[in-house]
């Protein structure tokens, strides 16, 4: 409560917890939240990394639109 | 309360700078000439002049090409009140001294990065890039871009769909017109869209 704790509470739709509490279960996670966890960090990756951020700059000023 | 100082802050800023932005190829100087067409200042040097890949110009601003590097952006000011293209991945670099209205422009990914292929071979560019990697590099920059947009306070963005605005411009020029105040005429703004231009294709499958 108040922050003191590692962990927050984020709402999701009931039906969606449901489906996601079914394949946690049947993957073989602990808990729901684990998977959850999982999937979340997984996603996050995509965002967060820059890898071809380099890429994307070379194709861009090669086509003229950075310097 | 905070609709007051939101108010107050705003005017501060004074008008918006209307952004057009979108990976390049994604129809960014077709929404430019939509806007001209329609009454709206542009700010712009017409130093890239049109060419093979835009028959009917850029509408580019050089100096926008700096944003990365440069430190002093107060030059953005005079685009205050105007229509600036910034491509998608130089939003980020834009300064919170303005308020930004932007209007995004989105089309097929495979579509983009075929047209900015054949562009890169009219430049003579060398370019090893796989095309596959890019449209999961451009992925994963569009969903940053719209993250940023929610971020910034001083964010407004209309995602407008390339395709779509060739198959209809009489709705897209009306959608972006509601979005930048109502004040462009829409008929001009329909005129500017030009079918031919659209050359890349995705071949249906």
């Amino acid at each position: 409560m108040f922050g003191f704790g590692k962990n927050v509470n984020v709402k999701v739709d009931k039906d969606l917890y449901a489906r996601v509490a079914k394949v946690a279960d049947v993957a073989g996670y602990a808990t729901a939240e684990e998977f959850v966890q999982h999937i979340l960090e997984k996603e996050m990756l995509h965002f967060e990394d820059t890898k071809n951020d380099a890429d994307i700059r070379a194709k861009l000023k090669g086509l003229g639109y950075i310097s | 309360m905070f609709a007051f100082f939101k108010r107050l802050f705003d005017a501060n800023l004074g008008e918006p700078i209307v952004i057009v932005s979108g990976l390049p190829r994604s129809g960014t100087s077709m929404m430019m000439r939509m806007l001209d067409g329609g009454g709206m200042a542009i700010m712009t040097d017409q130093l890239r002049t049109a060419d093979l890949d835009n028959p009917k110009g850029y509408y580019e601003y050089e100096r926008v090409k700096e944003l990365e590097k440069e430190t002093d952006k107060s030059y953005l000011k005079e685009g205050r009140g105007k229509a600036l293209k910034v491509i998608s991945w130089l939003l980020k670099d834009l300064p919170d001294d303005n308020r930004y209205r932007i209007v995004f422009m989105r089309r097929d990914l495979s579509e983009v990065i075929a047209s900015q292929n054949k562009m890169l071979k009219h430049r003579g560019e060398v370019d090893n890039s796989d095309d596959k990697m890019m449209i999961d590099a451009y992925m994963n920059h569009l969903a940053s871009v719209r993250i940023l947009s929610r971020k910034r306070d001083n964010f407004e963005m209309l995602e407008v769909r390339y395709d779509q605005t060739v198959a209809d411009p009489a709705a897209a020029a009306k959608a972006v017109n509601v979005f930048l105040g109502g004040k462009l005429d829409e008929g001009k703004m329909r005129e500017a869209v030009d079918k031919e231009l659209y050359r890349n294709k995705k071949v249906a499958t």
